[in-house]
């Protein structure tokens, strides 16, 4: 998906083009919704941050500047932060996972020769489930569920310098991996 | 010492670009960012890590209704104003305005009549402060009135960006114990949240009122929320969401 074009489609629906949005949404929708389902686990819940998440789009074009970054990247920066809200609203414990169970429609390995973010996001993906449980999880708990080191020690029972060193190991990894 | 201390910065801008950092840490953190260019360059490397986890899983289709459902309710939640066009007073606003202080005026009298002399004026004294923000807000051009209902719990906020005021006034907000604390959060385009401070309700009176004259520039925030907090409150939230209000 070209920039331009989506800064373009960004600026329409701030003047209320619906055509525009439904374009956006069209083209975002699923890594939107894979994200808000990826956080809440719920498909109801994740339908719902979904629709706020593009809701927001609608009454806040006008604040998305490409300059700063991409539009989907904008989009899920928000998602995120839905879904995280309403994961608190609900007052609902945090979700470890011991095992690989997202239906994985990436089962093939990135081309190694393709430059394009699809492949970047897919070979993070790939890199992520190569790390151990323990670093996994933390990166779960994290960013996944929004909370701090000392939350996340007193969730899985770890000395808080534990969770520091895990979790940092783990980013180093994953950044050394990823950008290889 | 002072490499020390500078590596065990380093070691915390990965936690720090997932905001999974702990409030005191982060606070440390980015003072030392403000000058050190070199950790604001690492920041910046985990953060393209960090936005790469957005989007780094499978994507799944949420359901055809939900588009539908989208394309029917847009055109109904469509904000008229731009951040910067001023909204100006017209006489129905203000006609509003006036209704909602005497509305607050005649249950202040009403309650006058059930309470000890000394708690009344000590009552009074709080809420004609509230007032008195309310007044000098009702009466500045470009004031913007929000009303809002969230499960029952239901006001009206009154906005200034130009001059980044606001008051809050808040029906059937739930009596809190000593622990907890209502915090009120101003919300960016980005969902980041920046306090703007704790209030209590006031078991004497059904309302409760929250009004403030904040630093931060109004401009940037797209709304309010409200959220429940240990008593003193927090650097984040992180007790549930009591309502929010979108300007």
């Amino acid at each position: 998906m070209s920039g331009p074009e989506d800064a373009e489609l960004a600026a329409q629906v701030a003047q209320g083009n619906e055509k525009a949005f439904l374009a956006i949404y069209d083209r975002y929708a699923s890594r939107v919704h894979a994200l808000t389902l990826r956080i809440l686990s719920d498909p109801m819940l994740a339908e719902e941050a979904t629709q706020d998440t593009f809701l927001k789009l609608w009454n806040r074009a006008h604040l998305f500047s490409a300059e700063r970054g991409s539009l989907l990247l904008w989009l899920l920066t928000i998602a995120r932060r839905v879904a995280l809200d309403r994961l608190r609203l609900e007052g609902r414990r945090p979700l470890l996972s011991d095992s690989n169970d997202i239906e994985d429609v990436w089962d093939q390995l990135p081309d190694g020769n393709s430059l394009s973010e699809e492949h970047r996001w897919r070979s993070l993906y790939f890199a992520v489930q190569s790390l151990s449980l323990e670093h996994r999880q933390v990166i779960e708990l994290a960013y996944y569920q929004g909370l701090s080191q000392s939350e996340i020690a007193e969730t899985l029972g770890w000395p808080l310098g534990t969770v520091k060193t895990r979790l940092r190991a783990a980013l180093e990894k994953l950044r050394r991996e990823w950008n290889r | 010492m002072a490499l020390k201390k500078h590596s065990s910065f380093i070691e915390n801008i990965p936690a720090y670009a997932l905001g999974a950092l702990d409030a005191q840490d982060a606070s440390a953190l980015e003072a030392h960012l403000q000058t050190c260019a070199s950790c604001r360059d690492e920041l910046a490397s985990y953060r393209l890590l960090s936005d790469g986890l957005l989007a780094a899983m499978p994507p799944t289709n949420p359901p055809p209704s939900l588009r539908r459902q989208l394309q029917s309710n847009l055109p109904a939640t469509r904000r008229t104003s731009s951040p910067r066009a001023r909204i100006v007073s017209s006489w129905g606003q203000f006609a509003v305005g006036l209704a909602l202080v005497a509305l607050l005026v005649l249950n202040a009298f009403s309650f006058l009549q059930m309470r000890s002399v000394q708690q009344q004026q000590a009552q009074l004294s709080r809420q004609l402060q509230s007032e008195q923000t309310a007044m000098a807000l009702l009466s500045y051009p470009g004031v913007k009135t929000i009303s809002f209902n969230t499960n029952g719990i239901e006001g009206s906020l009154l906005l200034d960006r130009d001059r980044n005021a606001l008051a809050l006034f808040v029906w059937n907000l739930p009596q809190l114990g000593q622990d907890k604390t209502y915090q009120a959060w101003l919300i960016d385009s980005k969902e980041e949240r920046t306090s703007l401070g704790i209030f209590r309700s006031d078991s004497s009176l059904p309302f409760t009122t929250f009004s403030v004259i904040s630093p931060n520039d109004f401009e940037k925030f797209v709304g309010l929320g409200v959220t429940v907090e240990p008593s003193g409150g927090s650097d984040h939230p992180t007790g549930p969401r009591i309502f929010r209000v979108d300007f």
